[in-house]
């Protein structure tokens, strides 16, 4: 560490430029990382506020929410702790100026996906709903009436309530009933038996048992086969994961550069019977050193600019994500380093020093 | 016991299918308290020489020993410890780290070898080299002969029983050249140590108590 240290301090430009280059690229893996989580969150949000264990749709449905229709006495309940009936309906709201996409969730009350509400009050009657509180970033408030697109129903705000996403759309809690409204219209009557989805919480989804026509998945793979989800996930993290082995190449390739300029410094340290361990040492201390800085640095940039980004950027910073993302930055920069050790171990003092 | 001994060492070079040899078979013993010089021509043999007695360079023939320690049978592990703890060079080429003080120059010897010269010591060692001025400044900062004399307190740092020195005075002025070489014959005579001065310049020979020279490879003593 001394000699990593002295070095550094001696040629702080030449130093100061690689942590430049390392706190970069840490900021480019620390943003994305957070942009890959708050996309996820932006998919899964309504659904994590569930803390369910699985969820039961048709078979047919090929786990997609609102392919999946069937009437609710098609489950009865066997082997589940808790259960939750679940009607979806996507559409567009519109409240004077403001226009959203949405997802519309019909739930009972007292069953236990019910959101808490954060800002005014609980629906109770059909056509009132409580609203992601994304939406009023988006001008909506309690109150506002909503219409929505391809039907003739309007739909009342009367509470709000947090992260509470799916699909990347706000969603509106409302009633089975004000589920049926919109989704079936006049023929809502007729069709009020049928649900898209029952939400289910037990100890093992192994103890269930559901009709052939049906189908239960666990949570984990219901939000894994949500449109676009696992590619858009899978994108970032190789996003991600090419930045590790850039981050490893560009200190592998600035070490290297840096220790060959010192092969005769090095050769006159070996010919006094300084040893390769010694100053191989060195270099994983100097990478190291480099790597944290360049790392804490860029973490402090990320916090920052979160700071000062528009609501309607969908990050969030998840520190147990960046903390493991850091150390495998620090960990990756420091087997880069191992060329410079490889060529230390090779100076023959005899020609470093010209004899 | 002598602190090094050579015996019947010799070093051929390859190359293709000739071969050069460039230190014919040498026998060659330095003492505790002895300055030595080794003198010769350009492409002569000494940096041969001096780099086998340093264990820098394996002969092709015969044994080392430094203080009873064969070098020829030491793996390259052992034999940095032992160049460390016996061996002092001064380099022709400066020895000095250039992103070191002077003062941490020292400092880095302490981090590999903890036996050195202690503080009073190492106190009265830069008075005598006249570099108790200089411990917070850089190689760059110095002159040639300064350089010189720092390289020459690194050497003696290790408070190593022989100092190897490779043309200790090219580069300086003869009065500077005299002041290096009294320094070493200083550090010589007081601590007892074995020092051997390979050079081409034959001025330095009236410091010394030996004068070997060496000429196609062959050394014999002069005087």
């Amino acid at each position: 560490m001394f000699l990593a240290w002295n070095e550094m301090k001696n040629n702080k430009l030449r130093f100061a430029l690689i942590i430049g280059v390392l706190t970069l690229v840490s900021y480019l893996v620390f943003f994305l990382s957070g942009l890959a989580n708050g996309l996820e969150n932006l998919n899964k949000e309504a659904v994590d506020k569930w803390e369910a264990d699985g969820i039961i749709l048709t078979d047919e449905s090929d786990i997609n929410l609102p392919q999946s229709s069937f009437e609710q006495d098609e489950y009865d309940g066997d082997g589940a702790s808790e259960t939750a009936m679940l009607g979806q309906f996507n559409s567009i709201a519109t409240s004077g100026d403001n226009k959203a996409n949405v997802a519309i969730f019909g739930i009972k009350e007292d069953e236990f996906i019910m959101p808490d509400v954060t800002e005014g009050e609980s629906f109770s009657e059909t056509g009132e709903v409580i609203a992601d509180d994304s939406l009023k970033d988006e001008g909506f408030k309690v109150g506002d009436k909503l219409e929505l697109s391809s039907i003739d129903e309007t739909l009342t705000i009367v509470g709000f309530t947090e992260d509470a996403k799916f699909n990347a759309a706000p969603v509106l809690y409302g009633t089975l009933e004000t589920y049926q409204k919109v989704r079936f219209g006049d023929a809502a009557e007729a069709n009020e038996d049928l649900i898209n989805a029952y939400v289910v919480r037990a100890d093992t989804l192994d103890d269930l048992s559901v009709d052939d026509s049906l189908q239960l998945v666990s949570t984990q793979s219901f939000i894994e086969n949500m449109p676009g989800y696992t590619e858009q996930n899978l994108t970032l993290t190789l996003m991600i994961y090419f930045l590790f082995i850039v981050s490893a190449v560009i200190l592998a390739i600035f070490l290297y550069v840096l220790t060959i300029q010192k092969i005769s410094i090095f050769g006159v340290m070996k010919a006094q019977g300084i040893s390769n361990r010694y100053l191989s040492n060195s270099v994983i201390a100097q990478t190291f050193l480099l790597a944290l800085f360049g790392v804490i640095v860029g973490f402090g940039l990320t916090i920052l600019t979160g700071l000062f980004l528009p609501a309607a950027v969908p990050v969030a910073f998840n520190y147990v994500d960046m903390a493991l993302y850091a150390a495998i930055l620090v960990v990756v920069s420091v087997l880069g380093a191992l060329f410079s050790v490889q060529t230390i171990v090779k100076i023959d003092p005899l020609r470093a020093i010209g004899g | 016991m002598p602190l090094l001994e050579l015996k019947e060492v010799n070093k051929v070079f390859k190359s293709g299918k000739s071969e050069i040899e460039a230190l014919k078979s040498t026998n060659f013993i330095a003492e505790a308290g002895e300055l030595i010089a080794v003198i010769g021509p350009s492409g002569s043999g000494k940096s041969t020489f001096l780099t086998i007695a340093g264990g820098l360079q394996t002969p092709s023939n015969g044994d080392v020993l430094i203080n009873g320690n064969n070098l020829i049978e030491l793996k390259e592990k052992k034999r940095a410890s032992l160049r460390l703890k016996e061996i002092g060079f001064v380099l022709q080429s400066s020895n000095l780290v250039p992103f070191l003080t002077v003062q941490q120059q020292m400092k880095l010897l302490d981090k590999v070898k903890k036996d050195n010269l202690r503080e009073e010591q190492l106190e009265q060692m830069y008075d005598s080299l006249g570099i108790g001025e200089l411990l917070n400044s850089f190689p760059s900062d110095l002159s040639g002969g300064q350089r010189q004399r720092v390289a020459i307190a690194k050497a003696l740092y290790t408070d190593p029983s022989i100092i190897l020195a490779d043309e200790p005075t090219a580069s300086l002025d003869s009065d500077r050249a005299f002041e290096v070489m009294d320094m070493l014959k200083a550090a010589t005579k007081q601590n007892q140590k074995t020092t051997i001065v390979v050079t081409h310049d034959t001025r330095l020979i009236d410091y010394c108590d030996k004068v070997y020279k060496i000429t196609d490879g062959q050394l014999k003593l002069e005087a």
